[in-house]
């Protein structure tokens, strides 16, 4: 099988981004890659890409490692984030990466405006599509996930 | 200077805000907006200096915010602060009289280099 349109290291590189930018302009917390395909999140985020790609970009974490984003996002502390805060940070973090993921695909494509689950990633399901990569990790100790994947007939047919 | 950031992101509205204040551009008068339509009525309404906006907003994209403000003769400076960064979309941008592109994530340094030269 040839290399996905997005690789695991795009995504870490993305991923590096947005920790240096918002999470952790510190440096003191970056995401730990782990590779652990089958680590439990408790909430995600997924943005859609049509047109010229069709799949969709999914970040899921733990409630902790949401609380934590939220709080650096805002500026506030974790006590003080509410689930209004972390839903649209969630939808914010599938929104940066998504929109960095349209930048490797194929001209033509189209973003969607996310869409946030407060459920673990294995409560959505994309019908007809499958994984192509993924990126996974802790994030001071809480599972953190960005997943990419592709429609499976356009794969076919790619 | 009056600034108008659209975003329909409530968290990207707050971001742009403070890392405005964080490249030294805290003291500027600042109103927002949470979609196109409303970027077009508060850039007509509010005559901001400098409009920042997001690219994938309901309503109306950013792109088409700036068509229609141009072709309404507004040359309010305007540009944008998006996760998309597609070459199309910068020349698309460019086409449309927009006066900067940046992409997200962004730091405080990115925007004192694109700002200093707009806001002084």
């Amino acid at each position: 099988m040839s290399e996905p349109v997005v690789t695991e290291s795009d995504l870490a590189e993305m991923a590096g981004q947005v920790w240096v930018s918002y999470l952790d302009p510190e440096g003191v917390s970056p995401l730990v890659q782990n590779g652990e395909v089958k680590q439990l999140t408790e909430v995600h985020s997924t943005v859609s890409i049509t047109g010229s790609w069709h799949g969709h970009l999914v970040y899921a974490c733990s409630v902790q490692a949401a609380t934590k984003a939220a709080a650096a996002f805002l500026a506030m502390e974790p006590d003080e984030v509410s689930q209004e805060d972390i839903s649209d940070v969630l939808g914010e973090l599938a929104n940066i990466v998504g929109g960095n993921v349209k930048a490797m695909l194929p001209t033509g494509c189209f973003l969607s405006l996310p869409t946030v689950v407060l459920a673990p990633d294995t409560a959505s399901y994309y019908p007809a599509a499958e994984r192509i990569s993924g990126l996974y990790g802790t994030w001071a100790g809480e599972p953190v996930s960005i997943s990419m994947w592709q429609s499976v007939k356009q794969e076919a047919s790619a | 200077m009056k600034i108008l950031i659209a975003d329909d992101s409530r968290v990207m509205r707050q971001i742009v805000t403070r890392t405005l204040r964080q490249a030294g551009f805290g003291d500027h008068d600042l109103v927002e907006a949470a979609d196109g339509q409303q970027a077009v009525d508060m850039a007509v309404a509010e005559k901001p200096d400098l409009v920042i906006s997001d690219w994938n907003m309901p309503e109306m994209t950013g792109i088409e915010v700036l068509r229609k403000l141009r072709a309404a003769g507004n040359n309010v400076k305007f540009g944008f602060v998006t996760s998309e960064c597609t070459a199309e979309m910068q020349q698309a941008a460019e086409a449309a009289g927009s006066a900067f592109f940046i992409v997200k994530p962004f730091t405080a340094e990115r925007f004192d280099e694109v700002f200093s030269p707009i806001l002084g």
